[in-house]
């Protein structure tokens, strides 16, 4: 299995309180394709900062991302948000005044990737796969329930046709058969679909069902 | 889905904050026409009344400049140089503005009292009035000499009213007040070669059996006593002139017209004879001559009587003593502009008018509205301005996760700014657009109510306008050929109408405020970081 995103000594720190604080130092890390990772690590670790680096909303003071090879920067981070890679946020992050079709609609209509020309069905589809039926898909996502608003955002990730799915405690603030539904489909769009998906969590629960689990600690990650 | 999409559906699927934007483009909408109305209308006004006044401006000499030159002169003989040369208009400077592509014609009239040759062969067209009845072959002019003792000149009643112009055409027959029924117009070359050669009137034509062709032979006027003073023979005061042209005019004399009685025969225009000014001059040249020779003869002394003074065709502009003359110019609305591009290349001592002096004064209550008009159409703009900027910068604290979300999933930047924009705009046009009806309803009532109380404010005194004779206002002396106005003339053009001019305008302008509101926005949009949005969110 080839790599499909490359960390090489990543450094990142901030100002805190007039001191330095080093978040990530010297990280360098392999994940390959059609895996279904989870990163795991204490609050404060650095978790979503590596997330956002990683999904190419902030920038490392030092160290490259490389994505098939191919240095983020390089690629331009607003082009590898809209084309390489999708995420899925514990808030869900859906447009309130847009139903649960239009959400996924939107990833379709956003990126360059070569998409199918039937769109409305090929969305209704991926949000049927979750189990958003069509009557729900026509709903404004706040008349969905946690659950039903994290899977239209999982079909939304999806949308888009990326291979590269980054999510952020996904199941925080979801019951545990829901958290046991989402994990499922992640590990099916990893083992099925061939997407590459890496999850930031705390819970063991989650972490348990992922093919490879992954520590941050100290600035580092460590495969456990 | 595109932002516009995405824009549309942000503003039917949030219909509370829709309709609050809605009622306060609706408002301003509403202030915006109520003024760009009145503005317009008060504007209209002016430009329809100036539209109906003839398109003419007098090119003069400048009393105020002469005066002003003399008064900073000292010396007693350059001021008396100078009222020897006292400034004429010049007939060279009058062709540099007639090269001007607006100007259709030009007149520099001058005027004489005519008659008939000694044995009376061209009849007059008749009133029957008072003044014909009463009139016998001569008149009398008398004063009191030094001695006090009344002197008395006969001469013979005049008939004929004669103007000579010295272009080729007249503002009179630019204008349709005069129309070429038979023959045709003098020539540049009758004009420069004093052709003996004039236009009669139909009724003097018909009742002298007249044809054109035909030569008549008109007297210029004198006293009695002239004849043995200046040793002039009468036959030498006669010139005989070809009909080249028979005109008919728009100003009849009826029995009806005011002071009908008191008209003189010379004051009826069917007793006009137009003529090239070089052939009146031609015509006088004789008796000026023998004039000037007795004057010289009685003060030798006199610079103004030497030999390189004394009248012909060759100093002739200068004995004509051009002071005024008017231009006739392709449209009204050209007159202003025209003054502008010539009035700083024209000879010293003279001037540009363009007779709207009047027109200026009566239209100030206009311009007062229009300029308080348009003082409330910027005052709202402005303010429209700052609170729609501050409410779409409010409004984005409130969307900044919608912000980062479209951000995360790859949306550009300037899409969402364009998605803002969409929304407000679709928003302002509908604002707009129902505030077009009530706007209209409100600018028409508020307009009128609030020219009435600025004309009632204005203390506007007109002039007293002192129609010669007749009812119509036609002078048959006047060479002023700008159109009399009233308040009441602008008044009545004055109607607060919407155009799809107006229309159009509100449009635009509410989209330029929304352009210029969404300015502020977009740099706090622009330095958006989505990490910090959705992290802050998470």
């Amino acid at each position: 299995m080839s790599a499909i995103l490359e960390l090489e000594n990543l450094n990142y720190s901030y100002i805190d309180g007039g001191y330095e604080r080093q978040i990530l130092q010297d990280l360098s890390y392999s994940f390959e394709e059609k895996q279904f990772y989870t990163i795991l690590g204490p609050s404060g670790s650095g978790k979503t900062t590596l997330l956002s680096l990683v999904a190419g909303l902030d920038t490392p003071k030092s160290g490259r991302i490389l994505f098939e090879g191919k240095d983020i920067k390089e690629i331009g981070l607003h082009k590898y948000r809209r084309n390489d890679i999708s995420i899925v946020f514990q808030q869900f992050n859906l447009i309130s005044y847009l139903t649960a079709l239009e959400n996924v609609l939107l990833a379709m209509s956003e990126t360059d990737n070569e998409l199918p020309k039937d769109r409305k069905n090929v969305a209704y589809n991926l949000l049927e796969r979750f189990g958003i039926v069509a009557s729900k898909a026509d709903r404004l996502v706040n008349q969905l329930s946690g659950g039903e608003q994290q899977r239209v955002a999982i079909a939304r990730s999806l949308a888009s046709n990326v291979n590269l799915i980054f999510a952020d405690e996904p199941t925080g603030n979801l019951d545990t058969a829901t958290e046991k539904e989402i994990i499922n489909i992640f590990k099916d769009l990893a083992h099925e679909y061939g997407k590459t998906i890496i999850v930031v969590t705390h819970s063991d629960s989650v972490s348990s069902m992922s093919d490879q689990r992954v520590l941050l600690r100290d600035g580092k990650l460590t495969k456990l | 889905m595109n932002f516009i999409k995405r824009a549309i559906r942000n503003v039917t699927r949030k219909p509370s904050k829709s309709i609050l934007l809605i009622l306060t483009f609706f408002l301003i909408g509403n202030l915006v026409i109520i003024g760009l109305g009145v503005s317009n209308a008060s504007e209209s006004a002016k430009i329809l009344t100036r539209q109906k006044m003839r398109a003419v401006v007098s090119y003069k000499i400048d009393y105020n400049k002469v005066n002003d030159y003399v008064m900073q002169l000292t010396d007693e003989d350059e001021i008396n140089r100078f009222y020897e040369n006292y400034p004429r208009v010049k007939l060279a400077d009058v062709a540099v503005l007639l090269q001007d592509e607006r100007v259709r014609t030009a007149n520099a009239v001058n005027t004489n009292m005519w008659y008939s040759d000694k044995d009376n062969t061209l009849d007059f067209v008749h009133l029957n009035n008072q003044v014909e009845e009463n009139m016998g072959e001569n008149g009398q002019s008398c004063w009191y000499d030094e001695n006090n003792v009344q002197q008395c000149e006969t001469y013979k009643e005049p008939y004929f009213l004669i103007k000579g112009n010295m272009f080729p055409s007249m503002i009179e027959f630019e204008d349709g007040d005069y129309q070429i029924v038979s023959g045709r117009f003098y020539t540049q070359q009758e004009i420069d070669n004093a052709d003996m050669v004039c236009l009669v009137s139909e009724n003097l034509a018909a009742l002298n059996g007249i044809s054109v062709g035909d030569t008549i032979t008109l007297a210029v006027s004198y006293y009695s006593n002239w004849l043995e003073q200046y040793e002039i023979a009468e036959e030498e005061l006669e010139s005989g002139f070809e009909v080249i042209g028979i005109f008919s005019h728009n100003n009849p004399i009826t029995p009806d017209a005011p002071n009908f009685d008191y008209i003189y025969p010379y004051e009826n225009p069917d007793n006009m004879i137009f003529m090239p000014s070089t052939s009146e001059y031609m015509a006088q040249l004789a008796l000026s001559q023998k004039q000037f020779d007795y004057f010289a003869r009685m003060y030798p002394e006199e610079s103004y009587y030497s030999e390189d003074k004394r009248p012909s065709m060759e100093n002739m502009e200068d004995n004509l003593y051009i002071e005024n003359v008017t231009l006739l110019l392709d449209d009204p609305m050209n007159v202003d502009r025209f003054v502008e591009d010539h009035q700083d290349s024209l000879s010293q001592f003279t001037s540009l008018d363009a007779n709207n002096e009047e027109f200026n004064k009566l239209a100030k209550p206009l311009d007062t509205l229009s300029i308080y008009a348009n003082f409330i159409v910027w005052l709202v703009l402005i303010n429209a301005i700052v609170i729609i900027t501050l409410v779409t910068a409010l409004t984005l604290k409130t969307r900044e996760y919608e912000i980062g979300v479209l951000l995360s999933v790859g949306a550009s930047k300037l899409k969402v700014i364009g998605q803002f924009f969409i929304e407000l705009a679709i928003v302002a046009i509908i604002g707009f657009t129902l505030s077009i009806v009530s706007g209209s309803l409100i600018a028409k009532t508020l307009g009128n109510k609030v020219l009435e109380y600025q004309i009632a404010s204005s203390e506007i005194v007109e002039e007293n306008n002192y129609y010669y004779y007749y009812s119509n206002g036609f002078d048959p002396w006047s060479t002023d050929y700008s159109t009399d106005i009233t308040l009441d003339d602008l008044v009545s053009e004055y109607e607060v109408k919407i155009s799809p001019l107006i229309i159009a305008e509100i449009y635009v302008l509410g989209l330029g405020i929304v352009f210029i509101s969404v300015i502020i926005p977009s740099f706090m949009i622009m330095r958006y970081n989505p990490k910090k949005i959705l992290m802050n969110q998470n």
